[in-house]
């Protein structure tokens, strides 16, 4: 009975610890969380003090003004595109800056300083380097010359290039994951194929490679989740344009913000959080089997 | 043999050298030799020096005119306070988390968790903190990084607690130590290289924040950097050419402080990311 009584209060004690944080966390992420599955069926507007439910009107308009699908397939090809050109640059650079060095250490750090410069600075950066009068067409000219083309200014080039900007902005950080990961492999291993005589490329494909899921399943989730996220760079480049070639949802909901529709607005954050969960979730399965099968 | 591995490490170096060249040299030198150009000479975007130096009236403009200096300001108000008490806070609960085995406190650390992967909503906190009474303002900002930053602080304290034996805690408290006290003495030094990578993480993140602040930070007077950039070079869009030496000059003072801090911790922080602080 004594024993119980005191397990209680030793159980009881840790709220003090637990209450504040939470507190913060309950408030400002989860209440609204909450908030928001209901915002997102109402005509909550900047027009009237009235927010009454409306079904799926919020849905049906969006679909009807060409807003909502348009958005996700742009969504969706940035995802995947940054998160490609991401994992691929940040494991070859992880591959080659593998071991602890003096000078492995040096150029880490170096390829971590985009990784401090705000996306919104980053955005006019690239923003000037991949203008026509900018300095990649003015290499590109000493091949080609006259070569004058606006990376920002047609739709499919202008996607590509802010998948590009935002892989340059953080493969500083998903290559340290990788680095991480690969020292996690024991040396063993690679030996053991070596003398078997695995070659080179065969002993990254069958040993390390495999080896290297955890480090993979974190990387490619969180780029790839990161960049459904994606706001402030084309905020800072594009604005969504050229027309909706790079209308992501997130900026589709700012302008729906903007025009003080704020229901319609909290339907695309909604349609936002249905992908990460709907994206994340099985990526995550499905590389986790991929980790047990390995 | 040592010859054969001497040059491929020579390769390896040039061709490594030659990629830092393209990725980060590059870039960076075109925005500091242009944000020390006039007007014109800067909407060339050539990589060559300066002919005619403007460096003064580009930076003494982006202070004055840019209110860089307000904006600094706004920052360090919202970032460090968020720091505070994400660190604190986050590590009294990590610990918590890692030792209750109660259920109630299971479920507050999976809401926890979840805050990291799942994207927060930003139209009903503003209604929130309308409601409040502190929409707009840099407090109800600093409130909202808090809650949704708490997340992955928490992570990475909570795994890092757990891995350590209980048996310092509970000696202490036979020796008639109170939770508070073994708090401080014992739990947060032990946890303080974890909480150094959660803070970095967290530092990047908060500092660099452009999403909700657009959102919740009403007026320019409220503005944080990389919101004062954001408006100061939309400001700049309106006129016919892009004052691109000004944008620069400004891009340059709000990544400063960040990799000026980053340059003092910069031992730590790289070996610290690169050796461990993810374990799938």
């Amino acid at each position: 009975m004594a024993v119980r009584e005191s397990a209680r209060r030793r159980q009881a004690g840790w709220w003090p610890f637990i209450l504040p944080a939470f507190a913060l966390v309950a408030a400002f992420f989860a209440a609204p969380f909450v908030l928001n599955l209901r915002f997102a069926f109402t005509d909550w507007s900047g027009y009237s003090d009235i927010i009454a439910f409306n079904g799926l009107e919020n849905f049906r308009s969006l679909i009807e003004q060409d807003i909502l699908w348009q958005a996700v397939k742009v969504t969706l090809l940035y995802a995947v595109s940054a998160m490609l050109v991401q994992n691929v640059f940040s494991l070859s650079m992880a591959l080659v800056l593998q071991r602890s060095t003096r000078i492995n250490g040096f150029f880490r750090s170096f390829f971590f300083l985009p990784v401090l410069i705000a996306p919104v600075a980053a955005g006019y950066i690239w923003s000037a380097i991949l203008a026509p009068a900018g300095p990649l067409n003015k290499a590109i000219a000493l091949v080609v010359p006259g070569f004058d083309y606006a990376w920002l200014g047609h739709g499919h080039s202008a996607l590509a290039s802010l998948a590009f900007v935002d892989a340059w902005k953080w493969s500083g950080l998903i290559t340290l994951v990788y680095i991480a990961g690969l020292n996690n492999i024991p040396e063993s291993l690679t030996e053991a194929a070596m003398i078997d005589g695995a070659n080179a490329w065969q002993r990254f494909w069958r040993v390390r490679f495999r080896l290297l899921a955890p480090a993979f399943t974190f990387t490619v989730v969180v780029t790839m989740l990161g960049a459904i996220n994606a706001f402030d760079l084309v905020a800072a480049t594009t604005r969504g344009g050229p027309g909706t070639s790079t209308t992501v949802l997130n900026i589709a909901m700012f302008n729906q913000y903007g025009s003080g529709f704020f229901g319609t607005a909290s339907s695309l954050s909604l349609v936002v959080t249905v992908l990460v969960v709907v994206l994340g979730l099985p990526l995550i399965a499905y590389l986790r089997r991929r980790e047990i099968e390995a | 043999m040592r010859a054969k591995v001497r040059w491929r490490e020579a390769v390896r170096v040039a061709v490594l050298s030659v990629i830092s060249l393209v990725w980060v040299v590059l870039p960076v030198w075109l925005l500091l030799v242009n944000s020390a150009k006039p007007l014109e000479e800067a909407s060339l975007l050539e990589l060559g020096f300066p002919k005619e130096w403007a460096l003064w009236d580009n930076y003494s403009y982006v202070i004055h005119d840019g209110h860089y200096l307000r904006a600094l300001g706004n920052s360090l108000m919202v970032v460090v306070p968020t720091l505070a008490v994400i660190i604190v806070l986050g590590a009294m609960a990590a610990w918590a988390y890692a030792r209750s085995r109660s259920m109630t406190a299971k479920v507050a650390y999976n809401i926890t968790v979840l805050s990291i992967v799942l994207p927060a909503a930003v139209l009903p906190t503003i209604y929130e903190l309308q409601t409040l009474g502190i929409d707009g303002t840099r407090f109800g900002y600093f409130l909202v990084m808090a809650g949704t930053r708490m997340g992955s602080v928490v992570f990475l304290a909570t795994g890092f607690i757990k891995s350590v034996p209980r048996d310092l805690e509970d000696s202490a408290s036979i020796d008639g130590a109170g939770r508070m006290q073994i708090f401080i003495r014992i739990i947060f030094p032990l946890a303080v290289p974890v909480l150094l990578v959660g803070s970095v993480i967290l530092i990047i993140s908060t500092w660099n924040e452009f999403f909700f602040a657009g959102f919740l930070l009403q007026g320019s007077d409220r503005a944080t950097l990389p919101l004062a950039l954001y408006q100061f070079a939309s400001a700049s869009a309106d006129q016919s050419v892009l004052r691109w030496n000004l944008i620069f000059a400004h891009v340059v003072l709000t990544s400063i402080p960040l990799v000026l801090v980053y340059l003092v911790v910069q031992r730590r922080v790289v070996p610290g990311l690169s050796s461990g602080a993810i374990k799938g």
